[in-house]
């Protein structure tokens, strides 16, 4: 319990925020303006909280002294005492509205000056969204909040994504509306963004900050993980990786965790201390299952991560690698044919294959074995043909194993 | 072009009524049959055509269905307006989906009535031909914005279509125009002079509506103001229908207390001109109308009672009052200036633009066709406001024919949708205004009397809610206001368009809405419902069991099946039962479904039965989790989706058989293992093949071409044949191992692949070199233009028959 707070005490304290908002407003101080927005991130008490308890009468005294602000104030006052009373839906709601208001006003001012309290405002809602949809979602509610600052966070997008000084804030605003979409589940709705923010030809990429740039990089890399583009998947990741502040390791185990895999497929396999380094045990296996044809090693990785892969939605990638290990392991068994009768080296005999994968534990017949031959040849993993009649994969003289190089397979 | 677009008028047309079950001439060429009074289709339509010699739009006046009655009848002006009416009648007894039949009845039976009364006889649901009736009409309206002359005839049911609901809402405004002075001493010079002033509407309206009303009762409104309107009948109480009498101030100020009439008042006040005035009165005489009816006009707190909703659509409004003159010539001028009005910030800036100029073009028009039906002076006038009055008209038609499809889907739980509907949007207020006026005129039945009763004593109750969100702050308040008042309007449709729903809908007591079904027959045929659902043709809970054995058991084709399963779906939803037996059934139809390749009827099961297994319904969940993961991952082919699906599977569901074989048949496709695909296929549990039975002419040709380019000189066919699934590799019967290698050699060739004969042993092999290059995909053999082979006509009959 606050302490007891007289009525002239809490009245002040009020006044003097509402006094700072306004100053800070008139005065175009955007930093300002930014830390006087914050409301999720502050403490259940504070000063201010305290002295909304103590004066319930605060949003007539806001609309009272700053007429023209009549719309953002008295209700952001509302959504600080709603957080401070742990009413997290409530505070939203009045939030939503404050920053509608202050999303009003911005347009107006021609100066991005308060770019800094609009991102503040974009964070700050969907924080407070995410807040009140588990609020909501405890209490057997329906919690669309999240999806109301996403609505929300496109009205503040199309306010900036325009011609002229505010576009830079635009991407920032991109970023919030792609955490939100990934977290609902809804990233087809990324699309539309993504190609505003791609197709523009008055502004150019580059010119955004290197924050918003990583943060972008990293959320469309994902997507195309999703749709398996893995080459243009690997460009973006890469990007992300390359400019991402290397003092910010987790952000850097982030994007790592959707470029290795990406590396994986298109053939490129991290040093186990890469790896550790970035606590990505996860994937060693993987790899480790790469470099030594071991398919019932694959097959166990998968199966014990399956979970996080799943919801890392890297699994259908990780899978796809099986391939890359059948041809890891016909390479081995031409390397030692290629010891033992360097002669008859380049013809590998089905029922070989099948014993060495017989050792493996993973039971296949011959005609399925003879059908993965058949695939690497097509896939290009492998190069040479398969003689039906003699049960015989006879290999090419010259590269019979083709590096991926950079291709998927 | 003209000929080519009528064209697909008249094939659009027929398939509508295809599905419509009806005769194809019923709905579309009903309005020219009355109007011609031939029933020959193809002469009325070239009549209608030929009234126009060119491309150009018809000359002022020369509305398609006045030439046309003009033609075969004597030129007595009042004779083409006759014969319309009758059209009109025709059409309106099909508009308002759920109650023709109500309203027919009140229909005198003229020829025009009859004629469409017997194809509505036909057409076995009221609403879905009307629904297709409307469907061609909207597209026609289009057309004729492009100034085809040849689409006149669907151009003049569309313009008949919305004489349905208008010249309702000019019976209303009789009414109005008698109540007035008892309900404001302001008013009430208005009250009279309404029924002299013509605001002049549409041409291809106006001519034709002061006879759409009931001639009896345009009489009384024209002669006798004080005269109680016929259709008040229902629930007016005796000293009511006293004030509405003799309309005396003094009398009335003692019987309505202040706060009516200060509310009627503020509703007045609002109206922008004459036309909403009326139509805002008439809904306020309602109101009191049942207020005094329940006693509680002294009682009720007039102060909160939300504000009754402007009709936005002056053209409307316009009609209304035209309609109120029996005869053409008395179009007069008196109405107000457009600069007196108020604007209701709801309506649109540009519609209000749109409905003045054509209300001034239309008086032209209106004028020129009373006097000289060929004045072609007039002729820009008409075309450009036909334009506009097509643009300004389509929308509210759209909205008319969802609205109903919508609440179809849901069944006996329309009612929620249409409140969560009642958006602030202003067409729709508009429509609701239709509506409601059409709900009024309805009002003769003794059933309509009590549910009148009903609705009021949920007025009084939503008014508390109401009341305390009104009163908050002042620019919201009409707002608010305005909102409630639209939801329990909508409400209001609801129930006079479902004409077997009589409870309270506002209320969300959804025990108490439920239909107990009480048809005790095992075997229904699936209908679209159009309105609420009758109790009498809903077979309850324990009839449904007997009717799911009954189709189970059936020898009878998948289509009868499907129809069968469909109604006893529709019985299940509408009385909101959801148990095992919901589960059951969903399932048994999702399999039947799958047996029978239709993967949209499965899909809209498995999505179903995905939300009453969530709801912790037992059933085979898993079966039908298997099933789910082979859908996304063989035929959606959205990663998201799959990985989504994968992830959500339970550890117990995982060791699942059904659901095993479909993982395994993931892997094999995603390593493109075929041979593990087809072994899979063979020994696949549960329905899982059927799915992959429509994959599996993919995979064969993925694997054909994976073959041809990896293996060198040849192949025997009967490998293929034995890898591709063609034929087991265990089976014993020769026979069938010969079928499949004839079967698989086909197939071979119908895709490119080049055969040829070994010398050595006489065996069939693919020359693997050649085929390589040479491989295609066919085309399906059953393919439809339309892309659903099952919308195939054929398809059609044989579930008819």
């Amino acid at each position: 319990m606050a302490p007891y707070l007289s009525m002239g005490e809490a009245h002040r304290r009020i006044a003097d925020y509402l006094s700072r908002v306004a100053d800070s407003i008139s005065s175009s101080d955007g930093a300002a303006l930014a830390s006087l927005l914050a409301v999720s991130s502050a403490p259940p008490s504070t000063p201010l909280s305290d002295a909304l308890s103590a004066f319930p009468d605060f949003p007539r005294l806001a609309a009272d002294r700053y007429p023209h602000l009549s719309d953002l104030l008295p209700t952001l006052l509302r959504a600080i005492h709603s957080h401070s009373l742990i009413r997290f839906a409530d505070a939203y709601s009045s939030f939503e509205k404050a920053a509608n208001a202050f999303l009003q006003e911005f347009r107006n001012w021609e100066t991005p000056w308060a770019m800094e309290a609009m991102h503040t405002v974009a964070l700050e809602i969907r924080l407070l969204a995410e807040k009140a949809d588990r609020e909501l979602a405890t209490s057997g509610k329906n919690p669309d909040k999240l999806q109301a600052a996403g609505s929300f966070l496109m009205k503040v997008f199309g306010a900036l994504a325009v011609k002229g000084p505010k576009r830079i804030g635009a991407l920032y605003v991109t970023c919030q509306l792609f955490k939100i979409y990934f977290r609902l589940g809804t990233v087809h709705l990324c699309r539309s963004v993504i190609r505003s923010i791609e197709t523009a030809r008055n502004f150019d990429f580059e010119d955004f900050p290197v924050k918003d740039k990583v943060t972008y990089m990293y959320y469309t890399g994902r997507l195309e993980v999703f749709n398996e583009n893995f080459l243009v998947a690997d460009q973006k990741l890469t990007y992300a990786l390359m400019h991402c502040n290397p003092q910010y390791g987790a952000n850097l185990r982030r994007i790592l965790k959707f470029l290795v895999p990406v590396k994986l497929s298109i053939g490129v396999l991290p040093r186990i201390t890469l790896l550790e380094r970035y606590n990505l045990l996860e994937y060693a296996d993987v790899v480790t299952s790469l470099k030594r044809g071991d398919l019932r090693l694959l097959r166990q990785a998968l199966e014990r991560h399956e979970d996080q892969f799943l919801k890392s939605g890297v699994y259908l990638v990780l899978e796809k690698l099986e391939l890359q290990v059948y041809q890891r392991l016909v390479k081995k068994i031409h390397i030692i044919q290629r010891l033992k009768e360097p002669a008859k080296a380049h013809q590998i005999k089905l029922e070989v294959v099948v014993k060495a994968l017989k050792w493996l534990e993973i039971d296949m017949d011959v005609d399925e074995v003879e059908c993965i031959m058949a695939c690497l040849i097509y896939k290009n993993l492998i190069k040479g043909y398969f003689a039906h009649k003699s049960k015989v994969l006879v290999l090419s003289k010259q590269d019979p194993f083709p590096k991926l190089n950079g291709k998927p397979v | 072009m003209p000929a080519n677009s009528f064209h697909y008028h008249q094939l659009y047309n027929q398939w509508s009524y295809y599905y419509d079950q009806s005769a194809p001439s019923s709905g579309v060429h009903a309005p020219a049959v009355a109007v011609s009074g031939t029933s020959d289709i193809k002469a009325t339509n070239i009549g209608s055509g030929y009234v126009y010699p060119s491309t150009q739009p018809p000359p002022p006046g020369t509305t398609p269905w006045k030439s046309d009655a003009g033609a075969p009848a004597a030129p007595p002006p009042q004779a083409p307006g006759t014969s319309v009416f009758q059209n009109q009648h025709a059409n309106q007894a099909a508009a308002p989906p759920g109650y023709q039949n109500q309203y027919v009845n009140t229909v005198p039976g003229t020829p025009g009535f009859q004629n469409q009364y017997a194809n509505q006889a036909v057409g076995v649901p009221g609403y879905q031909n009307q629904y297709a009736n409307q469907t061609p009409t909207y597209q026609s309206a289009t057309t004729y914005y492009g100034q085809l002359p040849l689409s006149n005839q669907a151009d003049q049911q569309k313009a008949s279509h919305w004489q349905g609901p208008s010249s309702n809402v000019s019976s209303i405004n009789h009414v109005s125009g008698s109540s007035q002075p008892t309900l404001q001493g302001s008013t009430t010079s208005d009250g009279h002079r309404l029924n002299k002033i013509q605001i002049p509407t549409n041409p291809r309206i106006a001519p034709s509506l002061p006879i759409a009303v009931p001639k009896a009762e345009k009489r009384n409104s024209e002669a006798d103001l004080s005269q109680k309107p016929a259709y008040v009948s229902v629930a007016m109480h005796k000293n009511d229908v006293k004030t509405a009498q003799d309309g005396h101030e003094a009398a009335t100020q003692g019987s309505i207390p202040v706060s009516l009439r200060t509310y009627v008042g503020r509703n007045v006040s609002r109206c922008k001109d004459d036309a909403q005035r009326s139509a805002v009165q008439s809904i306020l005489k309602e109101i009191i109308t049942k207020a005094t009816a329940d006693g509680i006009l002294h009682t009720k707190n007039w102060d909160i009672e939300p504000m009754v909703p402007l009709p936005e659509n002056v053209e409307s409004t316009n009609m209304t009052s035209s309609a109120k003159d029996s005869s053409p010539f008395s179009f007069s001028t008196s109405r107000k200036s457009p600069g007196r009005r108020v604007k209701s910030r709801w309506e649109p800036v540009a519609e209000e633009k749109v409905a003045n100029k054509v209300e001034v073009s239309s008086k032209e028009l209106a004028k020129s066709n009373t006097f000289s039906s060929f004045d072609t002076t007039k002729k820009a006038g008409n075309s450009w406001d036909i334009g506009k009055f097509l643009q300004s008209r389509q929308a509210p038609v759209s909205q008319y024919n969802q609205r109903p499809s919508k609440q179809q889907r849901i069944g006996g739980n329309a009612c929620l949708t249409e409140n969560g509907n009642a958006s602030n949007d202003s067409d729709k207020e508009q429509d609701l205004t239709k509506y409601y006026a059409n709900a009024i005129t309805l009002a003769n039945s003794p059933e309509e009397k009590k549910r009148r009763e009903h609705r009021s004593k949920r007025f009084e109750r939503s008014q508390g809610a109401a009341s305390s969100k009104s009163r908050s702050s002042a620019p919201d308040k009409d707002k608010t206001s305005n909102i409630y008042t639209r939801r329990s309007m909508s409400v209001l449709l609801n129930r006079s368009n479902g004409g077997a729903l009589s409870f309270a809908v506002e209320d969300l007591d959804w025990d108490a809405l439920t239909v107990k079904g009480t048809c005790q027959e095992i075997e229904k045929r699936y209908l679209r419902l159009t309105s609420a659902p009758d109790p009498a043709t809903v077979r309850p809970e324990d009839v449904l069991p007997k009717a799911l054995h009954m189709v189970e058991a059936s020898q009878k084709n998948y289509l009868y099946k499907c129809d069968q399963l469909k109604s006893i779906r529709q019985d299940l939803t509408v009385q909101r039962i959801q148990n095992e037996l919901t589960v059951k059934v969903y399932e048994t139809h999702a399999r039947l479904a799958l047996q029978s390749g239709d993967l949209p009827e499965f899909n809209q099961c498995q999505s179903q039965l995905k939300r009453l297994y969530a709801e912790g319904i037992k059933g085979c969940h898993f079966e039908f989790s298997a099933y789910s993961l082979l859908c996304v991952m063989l035929h959606s082919n959205n990663k998201r989706d799959l990985l989504s699906s994968m992830a959500s599977l339970s550890k117990d569901a995982k060791q699942d058989g059904t659901v095993k074989h479909a993982l395994a048949v993931h892997s094999a496709v995603s390593s493109g293992n075929y041979v593990l695909f087809f072994k899979l296929y063979k020994t696949a549990p549960g329905l899982n093949s059927c799915l992959m039975d429509l994959y599996v002419e993919r995979m064969r040709f993925e694997a054909i071409k994976c073959i041809s380019k990896s293996y060198r000189l040849t192949l025997p066919v009967r490998y293929v044949a034995q890898v591709l699934g063609f034929m087991g590799i265990d089976e014993a019967c020769e026979d069938k191992r010969a079928d499949g290698l004839e079967e698989c050699e086909e197939w071979l060739k119908a895709h490119g692949a080049v055969i040829t004969v070994d010398n050595n042993n006489g065996e069939l092999q693919i020359d693997t070199k050649v085929t390589s290059t040479s491989l295609y995909m066919p085309e399906p053999d059953n393919a439809v233009s339309h892309g659903d082979a099952s919308l195939a006509v054929d398809d059609f009959w044989a579930r008819t028959s």
